[in-house]
């Protein structure tokens, strides 16, 4: 196939082979040098970056975790004082949830999403730079206010009027508050490059129907992200502004209440679990697919699953609210929609299940970690149904119950598929394999330390002990399951240093990849790895759901694209066919420089409302650089 | 575009958007109409329910049709390429669970009273 060329302009269809490969490098390399790479638009190394990053936060999060985890190995511990621990718990579920959780998942979108649907970079790659900067930037302002004693302490959830000036009289709510606005601007950044990536950035002739689920997943859950992220934005302001210019949306004395904030928080924080989540089913049905050499059964009920579940999760945030008095027809409503929300989520796992027994597995690291996945989620499901139930969730509400099912299920859920996404993709990111040994002893130690760590936390709840308790004295007869879980959770850790080691190990001596070495079916494995700056040196032509196994020999492709300009090939949004030839933009500095003005402009705003005034101009000037007209060749034709 | 064809795509698409309007809308209606449920008449929840539950049946059936006029096309074929026979396949999902998770809320509605607090 071959698209109708402007004259006088060098194109992909003249040239062949090094001689294109060549071209099109050096026309889509990233820059040289320090300022090169600070420049840099290439999805795959914003993606690399955000993936190192988000993995550093979760190094840290981790730390907190094992820190907590040593205070509550025995009864009236002093190793951590009250004020400590209370904000080393707000740190450890802030960091894993905003800087590591969701960041993480979309940081691999941001790698593999523009190769899956065969094309050359993300949409929008400019605002994917600012992304990366704005989430670096929240994060380390977070982090860097904890290390000054000014760490949040109110929670990741952080409830008014705990949060109000009246009780949090330090900067540490607005810490909280405006590490939200950092890391939601840099989620919803992101959101709106993967559905314009995936609506019109697709190959040719990757209709609805032929798009990978791991695409599928990503496309639900941007949009979730651009549905719940919003309200979070609107909650953390809101909240600054009663703090710094005495508003009073919480105020109750005055006209707010405080649970306009709940409502709020949880509308965006129930989501939330699905955003999580969700990429972690993409993961999860990519692999198997690869490891039991047969596309996934059911792939249109998987699709289905995945929408319904989206849908379904902006309908359960009062589940998170039974205990505030609420009308009990309203909870019943809220308890048949949490029910329900399992139907999708278990037509899911019937639909891996049927497709691994169909098929032919192969059990490697990958592998491993889809089957803990399984086992983990279907128990944190189970505890979810228990506690959709008013009775039951009144009962263990802010007990370790709690505590346990949500970490089955997004540990279960979400980063067991991450690690064995992490070893599927690996190769394909840095052209060498992860130790198959090394990653065996990863899987089990993280198999049975974080079931010994987390299930007695069941037990531990439904025996009386709260969360967010820095102590407890020892007639309670919680210290011998609270030691175990503690071991549980050292085995845990172990098994996250070993996967470190792996990769430290393995980026050196691992034995080289390969294009295709798992034999898998999508597009990403059609390119070298790791893919040159071009992923693509001509884009593939998509003729079936699995286009690798169809057309493994000679993938067809599509010619007529610029070789001495960016230039991509937007297609159509249902039948993926070829529209428009578009300019795609060049590195560029304006980036970094607007998340440097826009993070001057939001941590100025904590201090004084008049960092509104004098903030705005250099975000206005850095905007402008941004969007300069650059009078490219397509603009003189 | 011709207009047989614009009919048809709104087919497709009415079946998939159908189930989750009609939940959204049970769910925030009966909530917002708890007040006047108790004061007036305890039924309106119910009757809501029941009436969103057929509009996402109704979008199930519209998908169904849509289904049929192109039967041909195959939805279970592993290579793909049908993507509105597609879409409207996931609208008949969408407009019978959809359906179920408003029957779920009906039951609610009929068994707990919305005075109760």
């Amino acid at each position: 196939m071959s698209m109708a060329a402007e004259p006088n302009e060098l194109r992909d269809d003249v040239l062949n082979g090094l001689q294109l490969s060549t071209q099109l490098e050096k026309v889509w390399r990233t820059p040289s040098g320090l300022v090169g790479a600070l420049m840099s638009v290439d999805h795959k190394v914003v993606g690399r970056r955000y993936i190192v990053t988000a993995f550093a936060f979760l190094l840290l999060g981790g730390i907190l975790a094992i820190l907590m985890r040593v205070q509550l190995a025995g009864p009236e511990k002093t190793f951590l004082s009250a004020d400590k621990y209370n904000q080393i718990f707000t740190m450890h579920g802030s960091t894993m949830m905003f800087l590591f959780a969701v960041p993480v998942m979309e940081a691999f979108a941001v790698y593999l999403v523009p190769l899956m649907v065969g094309t050359r970079n993300i949409a929008f790659p400019r605002l994917n730079a600012f992304s990366y900067w704005m989430f670096l930037f929240g994060g380390c302002f977070l982090w860097i206010s904890f290390l000054f004693n000014a760490g949040p302490d109110v929670g990741w959830f952080s409830y008014v009027p705990l949060s109000s000036l009246q009780f949090t009289p330090t900067k540490r709510a607005d810490v909280w508050a405006q590490m939200i606005t950092f890391t939601e601007v840099a989620a919803l950044a992101v959101a709106v490059e993967i559905v314009v990536t995936v609506f019109k950035l697709r190959a040719p002739g990757m209709t609805l129907d032929r798009i990978p689920l791991f695409v599928w997943a990503m496309l639900v859950t941007s949009f979730l992200v651009m549905f719940a992220m919003p309200s979070i934005m609107v909650a953390s302001t809101s909240l600054i502004l009663d703090r710094l210019v005495n508003t009073r949306f919480y105020d109750s004395s005055s006209g707010g209440h405080p649970l306009l904030w709940q409502h709020l928080f949880w509308f965006f924080g129930h989501p939330e679990v699905y955003i999580i989540f969700i990429p972690g089913t993409g993961m999860v049905s990519a692999i198997l697919a690869t490891f039991v050499r047969r596309p996934v059964i059911g792939y249109p009920i998987v699709i289905l699953s995945l929408i319904a579940t989206g849908f379904l999760s902006f309908g359960l945030w009062v589940h998170h609210m039974f205990v505030t008095g609420l009308p009990q027809l309203g909870a019943g409503l809220f308890t048949a929609s949490s029910m329900l929300i399992a139907v999708p989520s278990g037509l899911q796992i019937f639909c891996w299940l049927a497709t691994l027994w169909d098929g032919r597995p192969v059990y490697r690291t990958p592998l491993l970690f889809v089957i803990g996945f399984v086992v983990i989620f279907v128990l944190g499901g189970l505890s979810g149904v228990m506690v959709a139930s008013v009775p039951i969730d009144t009962q263990v509400h802010d007990t370790y119950f709690i505590v346990a099912h949500f970490h089955y299920v997004l540990i279960g859920g979400a980063v067991f598929p991450l690690v064995g996404a992490v070893y599927y993709w690996f190769p394909k990111i840095a052209g060498r394999m992860l130790s198959e040994r090394l990653g065996r002893w990863n899987f089990w130690l993280a198999f049975i330390g974080f079931n010994v760590a987390f299930f007695p936390m069941h037990i531990l709840g439904l025996i009386g002990m709260p969360r967010r308790v820095y102590t407890y004295t020892a007639d309670m007869d919680w210290a011998h399951l609270n030691l175990l879980s503690s071991g549980g959770a050292l085995i845990f850790a172990l098994s996250f240093a070993l996967l470190l080691v792996n990769v430290i190990y393995s980026l050196r001596k691992g034995e080289l990849a390969g294009d295709n070495p798992w034999n898998a079916s999508t597009l990403e494995w059609a390119t070298s790895s790791p893919p040159p700056p071009q992923n693509f040196d001509r884009i593939p032509v998509v003729k079936h759901r699995d286009p690798l196994w169809a057309d493994s020999e000679s993938l067809p492709v599509v010619a007529g694209l610029s070789a001495e300009r960016r230039e991509i090939l937007l297609t159509s949004l249902a039948e993926a066919e070829p529209q428009i030839r578009e300019a795609s933009p060049e590195p560029s500095i304006w980036p970094l420089l607007a998340a440097i003005a826009t993070t001057v402009f939001f941590i100025g705003s904590i201090f004084t409302p008049w960092a509104v005034l004098w903030g705005t101009p250099p975000m206005a000037v850095t905007l402008i650089g941004w969007f300069w007209p650059a009078g490219s060749k397509e603009d003189e034709e | 575009m011709t207009e047989a064809d614009g009919h048809s795509r709104l087919l497709y698409w009415a079946g998939v958007a159908l189930g989750p309007i009609a939940w959204a809308i049970n769910l925030q209606g009966v909530y917002v109409i708890e007040h006047f449920s108790c004061e007036k008449t305890r039924t309106s929840g119910a009757i809501v329910s029941a009436i969103l539950a057929i509009v996402s049946l109704a979008g199930a059936l519209i998908s169904a049709r849509a289904v049929r006029r192109n039967a041909e096309a195959g939805w279970t074929d592993a290579r793909g390429g049908g993507p509105r026979t597609f879409m409207a396949w996931l609208g008949v999902g969408s407009g019978v669970l959809f359906a179920l998770v408003i029957a779920n809320q009906l039951a609610a509605s009929l068994m707990i009273s919305p005075c109760l607090r």
